[in-house]
């Protein structure tokens, strides 16, 4: 684990006879990694200030998988073009559209160098595999996942002469006028100020702290899963706020989708989350439908589970399914719940069995007679009368075993944060931007996203955002 | 079972797979290693992992280390998912499982201990040689075949060559006579080359099935491409993790140097075959002749492949490795030995050490032959067998034999975070 463990960093200078550092970076995700290999290219001194320990560096990025950028034509890793407008029509799809469309314009533009940029500093990309996987169109995969990515930009940092301090949590700025000229921050154990030129803000959001998210949604919160780590607490937008900055996106707004509900409190990432809703249906815990489960394909849907579940009672919400259709979809981590029939279903996984055999064979009542069942497309097999409907793949749930899987909203990220301007500077209650201090990634994503969610996008975020702050942090630098 | 038993507190095959299991289950609800290695994608073709196909699967894994870096579920998470060290725990496994019986002679392998075979079907209760007693057996076989080699040379060409060789000056045969030589490595190499066939049989049978299916000629082309290629340890065109984290192709070319200077060791000796036996040219061959080239090259890359990953497996990171490597060390210290001795004696054919010398590296050959299938040195068949039964099971995949990992309505299940 040498390298990718590497031991933590002697504490940053912090003595005043040490020169500030040039730039400084509050986070070691995707967005922190981006915006420090950006401005170590026009300033030497560039510290990245991690708030895990090395082993697990990295935030949320550890678990993504992919980007979506706007590309003109298709090449190895994707299967054809995905311009502007494309791009920019599917994020206005999401939700309610975005927050701020200067900006979200912005990233989308910006989003077309994004790929080549990332190879350039050492990512590499997977191409199909033969047969088994088909390309995606909109979303390029890194090779190995997030982790890979995060190890690769670390490697291409440490090259460039970039340091890092782990095990370090900045929770305060000191504040000399409209400037930075510290942070407050506890690192491995030991308090201290670290003095900079600048600062950029990559942090993550607040969905690990569970009592700020229950402000805005009550004990409901105490039922959320939180899919990343447990460090993104939002200590560093609290202070951001405490030191006037002004407060972008919905309180309310986030990126959940649906995760077993047996999966851990933190950190269980994509492994725990759940495919199997649009073969069957999905009940409430009074044994209820709630939400047509066919409503589109799977990757256009899949981001509204996490709400769904969470405005159900207790935030729980079951995928039931029969034999026909097990196996067609990705296996759960956990294994389903198994039972012969509909009643000891509903026993095994502690739901009334009358309202669930009740469900299940008006379900099954409903059905349209004479579809044809094709689980790659969007098929004609729906049902007619029932409220709420099924418009695809509803075939009856007649075939024992039958099962079943306890659900619960997967809070991946918040969306509200600090708005920025076009330059990525964090601006305040007054509408005047700090003089120094910027933000990237998950911390100013409700600048761009409201409501919903678009796969691979945070990422895309995260880069854009990146690039331009350490961009325009160096340059601040340099004048 | 002994009292100081070295397996005792290890933990059993079945927990073994279990532990594979679980941590596979959890690989295929992830999929973001899909594209470093055949294994991953050998994992999605299951919708549940049975225990028969982690023995393939361990196989499989050439042991790049890419998916441990890559894992973030790997520890400290509370996941702990390490393929490398799982699948290599059971690799080893393997290599005992397929070559149990019969065992290692028992004055070879004292100290024997009780088993960690992989319970196939059809197989006998596990036994085999304990790792680390067996150097005692090794250093007492070395010095009975020695003592068996010095004794055929009293008997051939008379106790004296051993210190003044016969003419011709640096032909083995003014040491040792044809007919001897002939018998002292023929003997353990068919009792090798028998128990290695016996051992790929069983493992074909257990992991794969018809015979027939091995003279597929797309998978045979394949495979042997792949092996001959080293595709495996490249980590998905990123190169392994090792010794660390950083991707690097250093592991991939010395392993390359070692066995492709095998085999060029093995066409040296090829190669004086047919020059005495049909070009009736007798040894010792010039300095330009195919043998000698051949044998010099192969013996260089050897020595230089071997002492480089023994440097680079000690400078490396022991969190994804399974268990003790120690009998990876001893094939590496064998084949170092093999070509060391070969060099040696090339060197010194017209002095007068020539008779000892030669009768050392014989001494190596013939022990190095008799206890390889019990080395890591078996590793090729299980890997290219391996290789050969993921070739097949996706060619099948491809045609449709098999259903593959449906995805259904989610067609681009990737593109999600």
């Amino acid at each position: 684990m040498k390298e990718a463990a590497p031991p933590t960093r002697p504490p940053p200078p912090d003595g005043d006879g040490d020169p500030p550092w040039d730039v400084v970076v509050v986070g070691g995700g995707n967005a922190g990694l981006v915006a420090a290999l950006t401005a170590r290219r026009d300033v030497p001194r560039v510290l990245i200030l991690e708030r895990a320990r090395a082993e697990l560096r990295g935030g949320n990025t550890r678990h993504t998988r992919n980007i979506r950028c706007v590309h003109g034509r298709a090449d190895a890793y994707s299967s054809g073009p995905y311009l502007f407008d494309e791009l920019w029509r599917d994020l206005c799809a999401v939700g309610t559209g975005p927050s701020d469309e200067r900006l979200a314009e912005i990233t989308v533009r910006e989003s077309e160098t994004v790929p080549g940029w990332m190879s350039e500093h050492g990512i590499r990309w997977q191409r199909p595999l033969t047969g088994t996987l088909q390309l995606g169109r909109t979303n390029r995969f890194f090779l190995g996942g997030g982790k890979a990515l995060v190890n690769t930009y670390h490697r291409t940092a440490q090259r460039m002469g970039i340091s890092v301090a782990y095990d370090a949590a900045v929770d305060g700025l000191v504040l000399a006028g409209d400037r930075c000229t510290a942070l407050s921050a506890d690192i491995a154990g030991t308090r201290c100020q670290v003095r900079s030129r600048a600062v950029v803000c990559a942090s993550g959001g607040f969905e690990a702290n569970i009592g700020w998210l229950r402000r805005y949604w009550g004990d409901a919160a105490d039922n959320y899963v939180i899919r990343g780590s447990s460090d993104n607490d939002g200590r560093v937008l609290a202070a951001l706020y405490a030191c006037g900055a002004r407060p972008a996106g919905e309180e309310k707004g986030f990126h959940a989708v649906a995760v077993d509900a047996r999966s851990p409190r933190f950190d269980g990432g994509i492994a725990t989350r759940l495919d199997s809703i649009p073969f069957g249906i999905v009940v409430s815990r009074d044994g209820r439908r709630f939400y047509d489960e066919g409503e589109d394909i799977w990757p256009k849907r899949y981001a509204i589970w996490g709400r769904n579940i969470a405005g159900q009672p207790g935030q729980i919400a079951y995928s039931v399914w029969d034999a026909k259709v097990s196996g067609l979809f990705l296996p759960p981590m956990y294994g389903p719940v198994r039972a012969a029939s509909i009643g000891q279903l509903a026993d095994a996984l502690g739901l009334a069995a009358p309202a669930l055999t009740e469900t299940v064979a008006a379900y099954n009542r409903a059905i349209v007679p004479g579809g044809s069942f094709d689980p790659a497309g969007l098929d004609d097999c729906r049902t007619r009368g029932l409220d709420p409907a099924k418009s695809h793949w509803a075939q009856p749930i007649d075939t024992p075993p039958y099962y079943g899987i306890p659900m619960r909203p997967g809070i991946t990220f918040t969306y509200m944060g600090a708005a920025v301007t076009e330059a990525a500077r964090v601006l305040r209650q007054d509408g005047t931007a700090f003089g120094n201090v910027f933000a990237a990634g998950e911390i100013m994503s409700g600048n761009i996203l409201s409501t919903g969610y678009l796969a691979g996008f945070g990422l895309t975020i995260g880069s854009v955002w990146g690039r331009i702050a350490g961009r325009e942090a160096a340059r601040l630098v340099c004048r | 079972m002994s009292v100081d038993d070295p397996s005792a507190g290890d933990p059993s095959v079945d927990e073994l797979l279990a532990e594979a299991q679980r941590q596979l289950t959890i690989c295929n609800s992830c999929r973001y290693c899909e594209g470093y290695c055949a294994v991953f994608p050998a994992v999605e073709r299951h919708t549940v992992i049975a225990e028969g196909d982690i023995t393939h699967l361990a196989n499989l894994c050439h042991d790049c280390r890419a998916c441990y870096y890559a894992c973030m579920y790997a520890p400290p998470h509370e996941f702990g998912v390490n393929p490398p060290a799982i699948l290599g725990e059971i690799r080893r496994a393997t290599y005992d499982t397929y070559l149990r019986h019969p065992r290692l002679p028992g004055w070879l392998a004292r100290g024997e201990r009780a088993g960690r075979g992989l319970g196939g079907p059809g197989l006998p209760e596990p036994g085999l040689p304990g790792r680390r007693c067996a150097h005692h057996g090794l250093t007492a076989a070395a010095g009975l075949v020695g003592a068996l080699i010095v004794a055929l040379v009293a008997l051939t060409e008379g106790i004296g060559a051993l210190w003044a060789p016969r003419h011709p000056a640096g032909s083995p045969y003014g040491v040792i006579s044809y007919p001897a030589l002939l018998v002292t490595v023929a003997l353990p190499s068919a009792w090798s080359v028998a128990l290695m066939l016996r051992a790929a049989g069983r493992y074909w049978h257990d992991t794969h099935g018809p015979l027939r299916d091995l003279a597929d000629p797309r998978a045979l082309g394949r495979a042997l491409g792949y092996a001959a290629s080293l595709r495996y340890l490249r980590g998905g065109g990123e190169d392994c993790s090792y010794p660390q984290d950083a991707p690097s192709p250093v592991r991939r070319r010395l392993h390359a140097a070692v066995s492709y200077g095998f085999a060029a060791c093995f066409a040296a000796t090829v190669a004086a075959a047919v020059l005495q036996d049909f070009l009736g040219s007798p040894p010792p061959y010039p300095p330009l002749s195919a043998p000698v080239i051949l044998g010099t090259g192969g013996g260089i890359a050897m020595i230089s492949g071997c002492t480089g990953l023994i440097v680079l497996k000690r400078r490396s990171d022991p969190a994804p490795a399974a268990g003790a490597a120690v009998a990876d060390y001893g094939l590496l210290i064998g084949l170092e030995a093999l070509a060391v001795t070969g060099i040696l004696t090339l060197l010194l054919r017209t002095t007068a050490a020539f008779g000892l010398m030669l009768v050392i590296h014989l001494t190596t050959i013939v022990v190095c032959i008799a206890v390889a299938p019990y080395t890591t040195f078996a590793h090729f068949i299980y890997r290219f067998l391996a290789i050969m039964h993921d070739n097949l099971a996706a060619e099948a995949q491809r045609a449709g034999v098999r259903p593959g990992p449906r995805t259904g309505p989610d067609r681009s299940r990737h593109s999600r975070k």
